[in-house]
């Protein structure tokens, strides 16, 4: 046993005081009475005149002087050491990834590493400040150098599982962050170590990690998908991986719709090896399969996965213009295309150049297919304008026959032979595209708006640069530009011109060709296109995505786009559009990372600038709370010894007297 | 001392329903309503003996003559008086309590009196530490005599000895020697008392004590260093009064009065303890009736 504050035991001096008081002859009441004759029979007390007097057994002295003894030691601060933090500040990192809710030790690693991080936190000094991080899909300071223990306590209850990796990283970084402005800082880290680290990472402080979790013994559900088959059927595949150090035999249950349609018993799945399963011929009409594994592992968040139907999601591009082969040739070969072709309409007022050859000049048709209601995800506008832009949807204009509220031209003439150049060959638009093969005729001169950047520029002979391509977002709607005819340039012949069109339709319709998917990872974004809602051809502009719990969550359309980034939860989630249709996708861990359980030994990669790091940190546990509460129950003690008579005299009120006054009380009623 | 009466007029109305109940016939001076030891002229039958010369031959039972053909004489039971001896412990040890010890014995003494006065029995009290003496009085009309007598019983005002017991009642025992029904009302806080009543008892007195002690007494409820004083002759006594030592003082009392029940029981005396919370009326009219003192 040590002391933090030995000097305290010089209040043992205080000890013999009391004793003295004791020994003190006392000054007494008098107090007359009938007769000192039954008293004397039996009296102790009777002494001398004498100041002093004989020191008698009196447990209110023992009780005071052990209330006493308890008091000087929680003044001298006893303290042991301990394996936690000496240190100023602490901060915790709590992994609450997937694997963190492992069984291999009893109730889940992370209840375990909860109870640890409570331990090691009343362990530390009082002053030190304690800083916890949960590390889950996202590293979050829940609390900040706080003094506050019971703030810590608390933020260590509310942590909880998330079905995901944990960022490790970003958790670590955060701490190294901290602990460089409060030196004397220890980093614990309460994982199992199945993350990824970067390979090398430096962190300032000491840090301590402390593993969780005993074996590996898990297999998963590794893959699960539904296929069309040419016949029309359906076909299903599984794929079960094995973790554990051992050949296992695990039982697959096979469910389609909630009924189950097969059970395989996969036999001597190898260590670190895979099983797959496919049943064929499943009904066009089955929606959703689920693969469950029979019995018990380490780990049951991986023991089943579902997935649902592939859905087709078609959009809708309006092209105006529809002369253009090239253009109408590439619109056809994208899948789920739903394509409005339009005559162009009259030239605007404001045209001031010519259309270039080839251009037709037959006046705008409308389209019936096309109601005002209707809002595609991208209008092309082929050397065309309209009166007045559409303000929903993306905007492709290709050499734009004039000035728009978007732009200004800087000449009614064409600029001749400008020579293609990839202004920025990071550009998204420009991926895979090479542009040196590539001439254009001529091409509209327009001035760069301010909301625009260029993507490609065209140099011309007399060293003067124009945009031939120019990309930008107005009032959240996203506009592309190509300032020259298809039809005057070899670009649709090259090859560039696939790879240039995807990447602009890609820009301009983020996610319109994908449906909702089948199934997503926990955790990742979901981004998918709006449907269109019957007989009207309007596009939902908002959903209700209902989750695993039966929770549910309003999502707004924005340009004919969903994102969802709330999917935490395993399961099926459930979108249900305005209109009334209704889709779905399942979310489900499939993380090789997640299930291969086994705890890692050291956080590979990661080093701390500081000594004594990952090594048996000595830290001291007080004891003076224990003694203080010690001393507190010894004074009221004592307390209930001296008021023994008066304590008594309550007990006989309670069991007698008031009984009799009650039995009266009745009875003078009655 | 009060010059308040002792008792409300109804209530001495209900002593009258009430006779002093005697375990034992005894002499007395004149006709009276008691059984004597003495056959006499009374309507109760005694006894039988045979007729011998000189005898009232109108005392001959003539039935068992017809039966017998022997001569028999019939007894009857002969009443006279009984004397009803008080003895009042008026020490100054009786001058304490809440309620007070004194007035309330002299209330017990004033209502058994009165019962006894009104059974036509001869009353005498005697006021220990007090040296006040009623001599024996007779018939209800001395009730005012009684009460007069009680109303002036009061304890020494000066701080002295407390006289002893033994030889105060071996005075009295000298002084009456036709014995009778013996009432003690006392704290008895004293050594002498127990040598006295043997003295009594041998005497042919039939004794009953009451046993009067003050609640603060039996539970006194004290807490600290105190110094306790007597009231009779000043001595003190230092205590240090916590749960333990009024516990022991509880169980002492308790001891103490199971020792007295004890000490009559063995010489057919009467022993009843009395607090002076108990309401009058409760302790004459069940109490003492249970006790056997009063029917």
């Amino acid at each position: 046993m040590n002391f933090l504050a030995p000097s305290a035991f010089f209040l043992g001096l205080l000890l013999p005081v009391i004793v003295a008081f004791y020994l003190l002859k006392r000054r007494r009441t008098e107090q007359p009475i009938s007769s000192v004759y039954l008293w004397q029979r039996m009296v102790r007390d009777v002494e001398a005149n004498a100041p002093w007097q004989r020191l008698r057994f009196n447990w209110l002295m023992i009780l005071q002087l052990l209330t006493l003894l308890a008091l000087i030691f929680a003044l001298a601060r006893p303290f042991s050491w301990t394996e936690g933090s000496s240190g100023q500040a602490a901060i915790f990192i709590v992994d609450t990834s997937a694997s963190m809710a492992a069984t291999d030790v009893a109730p889940n690693r992370l209840e375990s590493a909860r109870q640890r991080a409570r331990q090691l936190i009343a362990d530390l000094p009082d002053s030190a400040r304690v800083t916890i991080i949960n590390a889950g899909m996202e590293a979050q300071v829940k609390v900040s150098s706080s003094l506050d223990r019971r703030q810590a306590n608390q933020a260590l209850a509310e942590m909880q599982i998330t079905p995901t990796a944990a960022d490790l990283t970003t958790a670590l970084q955060i701490a190294s962050a901290i602990a460089a402005r409060q030196p004397g800082t220890d980093i614990f880290v309460l994982s199992d170590g199945r993350e990824k680290l970067p390979t090398h990472l430096v962190v300032k402080g000491r840090l301590r990690y402390i593993p969780f979790g005993l074996s590996g013994d898990n297999q998963s559900v590794s893959l699960v998908s539904l296929q069309p088959a040419a016949d029309g059927t359906q076909t299903a595949f599984v794929q079960v991986s094995n973790y554990s150090q051992t050949y296992v035999t695990r039982r697959l249950l096979l469910y389609a719709d909630g009924q189950l349609i097969n059970s395989f018993d996969l036999k001597d799945i190898p260590t670190g090896g895979q099983r797959g399963v496919s049943m064929e011929g499943l009904p066009a009409s089955v929606h959703q399969v689920e693969a469950r594994l029979d019995g018990a592992d380490a780990l049951p968040l991986d023991d089943h996965a579902l997935t649902v139907q592939q859905q087709a999601q078609k959009i809708t591009i309006r092209l105006v213009g529809g002369n253009n082969v090239f253009l109408n040739t590439a619109l056809s070969l994208m899948p789920g295309i739903d394509l409005i072709a339009e005559e162009p309409p009259s030239l605007p007022a404001t045209a001031l150049t010519p259309l270039p050859a080839g251009t037709p000049t037959t006046q705008p048709t409308p389209t019936a297919a096309l109601t005002n209601d209707s809002t595609p995800a991208l209008t092309i506008y082929d050397a065309t304008l309209p009166d007045t832009l559409p303000k929903q949807g993306s905007l492709l204009l290709i050499a734009p026959p004039g000035s728009t509220s978007l732009f200004n031209l800087n000449s009614v003439t064409l600029v001749k032979a400008p020579t293609p150049r990839a202004l920025d060959a990071s550009d998204p638009l420009l991926n895979h595209v090479v542009l040196s093969n590539i001439s254009v005729l001529d091409a509209v001169d327009i001035s760069l708006p301010d909301w625009a950047t260029s993507v490609i520029g065209g140099d011309l002979p007399d060293g003067r640069s124009v945009p031939l391509l120019f990309r930008g977002e107005v009032n959240g709607q996203r506009v592309a530009v190509l300032a020259f005819d298809l039809h005057h340039s070899d670009l649709p012949l090259n090859v560039a011109f696939p790879l240039l069109w995807s990447n602009l339709t890609d820009w301009l319709m983020p996610g319109a060709r994908q449906g909702l998917p089948a199934q997503v990872a926990p955790g990742g974004a979901l981004t998918f296109a709006a449907p269109a809602v019957s007989p009207t051809e309007k596009r939902a502009s908002s959903a209700t995505i209902v989750r695993p719990d039966g929770s549910s969550i309003q999502v707004q359309a924005e340009n004919g786009q969903f994102l969802f980034n709330d999917t935490t939860q395993l399961g099926l989630y459930q979108v249900r559009y305005t209109g009334g249709a209704v889709a779905d996708f399942a979310v489900n861990l499939l993380s090789a990372q997640e299930s291969d359980l086994l705890p890692a030994d050291s956080l590979a990669g990661v080093e701390s600038q500081e000594a004594g790091a990952t090594s048996g940190q000595l830290g001291q546990r007080e004891w003076w709370r224990i003694l203080a509460l010690l001393a507190l129950g010894l004074l009221m003690g004592e307390w209930l010894v001296y008021q023994r008579a008066a304590l008594a005299r309550f007990r006989d009120f309670l069991r007698v007297r008031l009984p009799q006054r009650m039995s009266g009380l009745r009875k003078g009623l009655k | 001392m009060t010059s308040a009466p002792l008792f409300p007029e109804n209530f001495l109305r209900r002593l009258e329903g009430l006779t002093l109940a005697a375990r034992r016939a005894m002499n007395g001076q004149t006709q009276g309503e008691r059984r004597s030891p003495r056959r006499g002229q009374s309507v109760e039958f005694a006894d039988f003996r045979p007729y011998s010369h000189g005898d009232d031959f109108r005392r001959i039972d003539w039935n068992a003559y017809a039966r017998l053909e022997r001569f028999f004489i019939k007894l009857f039971v002969e009443e006279e008086d009984l004397t009803v001896h008080f003895l009042l412990d008026a020490s100054r040890s009786m001058d304490w309590g809440e309620p007070n010890k004194l007035q309330y014995a002299r209330q017990v003494t004033g209502a058994l009196g009165y019962v006894a006065l009104s059974g036509l029995d001869r009353v005498t009290v005697n006021a220990f530490g007090a040296d006040q003496v009623l001599p024996a009085v007779r018939g209800k009309r001395q009730a005012l005599t009684l009460f007069d007598f009680l109303q002036k019983v009061t304890a020494p005002t000066v701080e002295s000895a407390a006289p002893d017991p033994t030889r105060w009642i071996t005075a009295y025992a000298a002084a009456h020697t036709r014995p009778g029904l013996l009432v003690l009302l006392s704290d008895l806080m004293n050594d002498g008392w127990m040598d006295g009543l043997r003295l009594l008892a041998a005497r042919g007195f039939e004794v009953n004590i009451l046993h009067i002690l003050a609640p603060q007494e039996i539970f006194p409820q004290w807490n600290g260093d105190l110094k306790l004083i007597d009231l009779e002759d000043g001595a003190g006594v230092d205590i240090t009064a916590d749960y333990d030592l009024l516990a022991r003082y509880q169980q002492n009392v308790s001891g103490w009065q199971a020792e007295w029940r004890q000490f009559c029981a063995a010489r057919g005396m009467g022993y009843v303890p009395v607090q002076t919370t108990l309401p009058l009326d409760e302790l004459l009219f069940a109490w003492m009736q249970r006790q056997g003192v009063l029917r």
